[in-house]
């Protein structure tokens, strides 16, 4: 007991330096940076000159503005149908991939390949696979009715493999014993998975929940590689309106908002999901 | 030397670079350190393809073999160089020179005085016209320009029987004589990361029926895009769309350059940059004619973007910056340059020697005929105008019978650019 509490009190100087040093580079390149983007989303600033200050007046422009709108629906859809159909397609490859087979690790890996593509290379392979004369007629990017979903499709295509390796993990952690005592009991599949699978994967649930809220936020490469936010805005979403706000038209103050909008989004999805998961438990 | 002193050198050094960075001002994110050695001028250059750089590279080497001011170049991907052109001119150890192009976005520079008066420089360019100097200010040194038309290949109009039109009347006979031997006349390569090019088209209508005053004054704010005026440009075009390549908005600028050399496409609207691209048999072939004329009471316009250099206002190496720019509007400085490029681009001092190819001859012809020279939609206006040109010009192409909601949007759109 003595030589633990001395261990702790001792810290040799230099590993609490290695400790202060990070942090201090952390805090001042990116939670300052962070910070000081809230204070630009209250000013108007091109870049070059002082920023102005213009209170709200970069979210109440968001009011009116048009492609706002679009680029928020279309994250909403994002949102549901990437993150939806990611956990889902995650979840079911996992269970389907869970059992050691012959072979069993050929068809993970395989599925596992997209993640460790760029998803630039990644949106080159669909563009070609797109191109028209292809396997369609005309591109489906080019069709703004049709666009945001061209580009959902490799998004997706990278995003199951990833869920399908966190609740592969999760299943693992499974004991045993309980499907022994189910199959005992004479369940059904149905049945194990919904009381014993589901319940056991809380944590994972959580964390994978994390995850593709984030991710789908935060998609950009893709779409930007893809179609620019295009046809027409068709296919814009947050980050690209964000992207071509801040550095093609300059606009920084207005891109600033869009990025605070961003943050709020993924912050409150993810906080209200942890309060409530924590109350359950 | 032991992990101890190891460790102890690398948190010293980790401090250090806080400190520094600390000092600096936050928000001069300089990506990459940029060698001050003394008197030597840096170039930050966007020229990345290859060709290009190696004829910025033979410029500069030409420039240190003279064995006065030395330079050197600084090469960044030209994406990351335009959304950190004001994070490098605002720093406190900014580069010396650029390379870049004159337009709005150098003016605005100009105005909160981040850019250099490099007018003594302009004294030893007397030989250079004046439309040059119009354009340039006191701030920028024009080294290179080029061309746009519609590019061909000689063997595939041979084959077809066709010849290059003169009037507007005579293209869509041409379209029309082409769509009937099974070829998509007018390629078109709006798609994927360039919509950009669709404003070729809109250029090429504004300045051949309102002429290029018109058009300056259209993308400086002083017109708007819902004005009859520019909503008749759209009549011309919408004759032409039937000929146009129904995936021009689906394919992007490469696609649609390989599309006009295999002869699926009878034509391209483009500039003659497409041909560094080409393969090299290719290029014997390539030909191009003027925009047709539809208005011949309008004085010819031509598209000729031109680019250069200019210099950072904080650079500590004036002289020697200033030697390097007297020497890069040489005729021997610029043919340097075109030697060592592709040499589809033209030097803008009047005797230098061009790449000597027929195709280039006549480009250089072709923009001397022209009374006036545009040098492109985002060049005349701005970077952050170019986007609402590409929303709108796409959406024509795809849904024309939309145009009047479209020239209103556009017209929202600018102004929101304008008003920041």
């Amino acid at each position: 007991m003595t030589s633990m509490t001395r261990s702790f009190t001792r810290v040799p100087p230099i590993l609490l330096l290695f400790v202060l040093i990070p942090l201090l580079v952390e805090g001042f390149w990116v939670f300052w940076p962070a910070v000081q983007g809230f204070w630009l989303a209250l000013t108007n600033w091109d870049g070059v000159s002082p920023p102005r200050f213009v209170g709200l007046d970069n979210y109440a422009r968001m009011i009116d503005d048009p492609v706002f709108h679009t680029a928020v629906t279309n994250t909403a859809i994002w949102l549901v149908l990437f993150g939806g159909l990611s956990a889902v397609g995650g979840l079911g490859m996992a269970v389907l991939l869970q059992k050691e087979r012959r072979g069993v690790g050929i068809y993970r890996a395989a599925l596992f390949v997209p993640v460790v593509f760029s998803l630039v290379a990644t949106s080159l392979i669909w563009q070609v696979l797109y191109q028209p004369g292809g396997i369609f007629d005309s591109s489906p990017l080019a069709d703004p009715d049709t666009a945001l979903h061209a580009v959902l499709v490799p998004a997706l295509w990278r995003q199951v493999g990833y869920v399908m390796v966190l609740y592969l993990a999760g299943l693992k952690g499974i004991d045993p014993g309980l499907y022994e005592a189910a199959t005992l009991d004479g369940a059904t599949a149905w049945q194990k998975f919904r009381h014993i699978t589901w319940p056991q994967l809380g944590s994972v649930n959580s964390v994978v929940l994390s995850v593709i809220v984030i991710d789908s936020l935060r998609s950009f490469d893709v779409v930007w590689s893809m179609t620019r936010g295009g046809p027409y805005h068709s296919s814009e979403l947050l980050s690209t309106y964000m992207y071509s706000t801040a550095f093609q038209s300059l606009k920084l103050g207005y891109a600033s908002a869009l990025a605070v909008v961003i943050f709020v989004l993924a912050f409150g999805v993810i906080v209200t999901y942890l309060v409530r998961a924590f109350r359950e438990n | 030397m032991d992990r101890r002193h190891f460790l102890r050198v690398t948190a010293a050094a980790g401090a250090g670079l806080l400190v520094s960075g600390t000092a600096s001002c936050a928000t001069s994110a300089s990506s990459g350190p940029v060698t001050q050695a003394a008197g030597t001028a840096t170039i930050q250059s966007n020229l990345s393809a290859p060709a290009a750089k190696a004829a910025i590279d033979a410029l500069v080497k030409a420039f240190n073999d003279k064995k006065g001011a030395q330079a050197s170049v600084n090469t960044v991907a030209s994406e990351t160089f335009r959304t950190q052109l004001p994070s490098y001119l605002t720093s406190a150890n900014p580069p010396d020179l650029f390379t870049w192009y004159p337009g709005a976005l150098l003016k605005g520079y100009e105005e909160k005085g981040l850019l250099l008066d490099i007018s003594d420089v302009w004294q030893t360019m007397g030989d250079y016209p004046q439309s040059f100097k119009t354009l340039s200010g006191k701030v920028f040194v024009p080294t290179t320009y080029y061309w746009w038309g519609f590019f061909y290949r000689k063997s595939n109009f041979a084959k077809w029987g066709v010849t290059p039109p003169k009037t507007w009347t005579e293209f869509v006979e041409l379209c029309k004589t082409l769509q009937g031997k099974g070829v998509i006349p007018l390629g078109m390569g709006a798609g994927s990361d360039s919509p950009w090019t669709a404003s070729s088209w809109f250029d090429y209508f504004n300045i051949r029926v309102n002429g290029a005053g018109f058009h300056r004054e259209l993308l400086a704010g002083k017109q708007k895009f819902d004005d009859p005026k520019v909503k008749a440009i759209f009549t011309p075009w919408r004759e032409v769309l039937p000929y146009t390549d129904p995936n021009g908005t689906a394919i992007g600028f490469q696609e649609a350059t390989t599309a006009m050399l295999q002869g699926r496409t009878g034509m391209l609207l483009t500039g003659a940059f497409f041909a560094d691209a080409a393969p090299k048999d290719a290029i014997d072939d390539i030909d191009f004619f003027r925009f047709p004329i539809i208005d011949p009471n309008v004085p010819l316009a031509e598209e000729g973007p031109t680019d250069g250099f200019f210099a950072s206002a904080k650079s500590p190496h004036v002289k020697e910056l200033k030697e390097f720019l007297t020497y890069a509007a040489t005729a021997e400085g610029q043919e340097a340059y075109i030697k060592a490029s592709s040499g589809t681009v033209l030097p803008t001092h009047p005797n230098a020697k061009d790449s000597g190819t027929p195709l280039v001859t006549k480009g250089r012809q072709h923009l001397k005929e022209a009374a006036e020279i545009t040098q492109f939609f985002n060049r005349d206006s701005s970077d952050a105008l170019q986007p609402t040109a590409d929303a709108a010009l796409v959406k024509f192409l795809q849904q024309p019978d939309q145009l009047d909601t479209i020239l209103t949007t556009w017209q929202k759109a600018a102004e929101q650019v304008w008003s920041s």
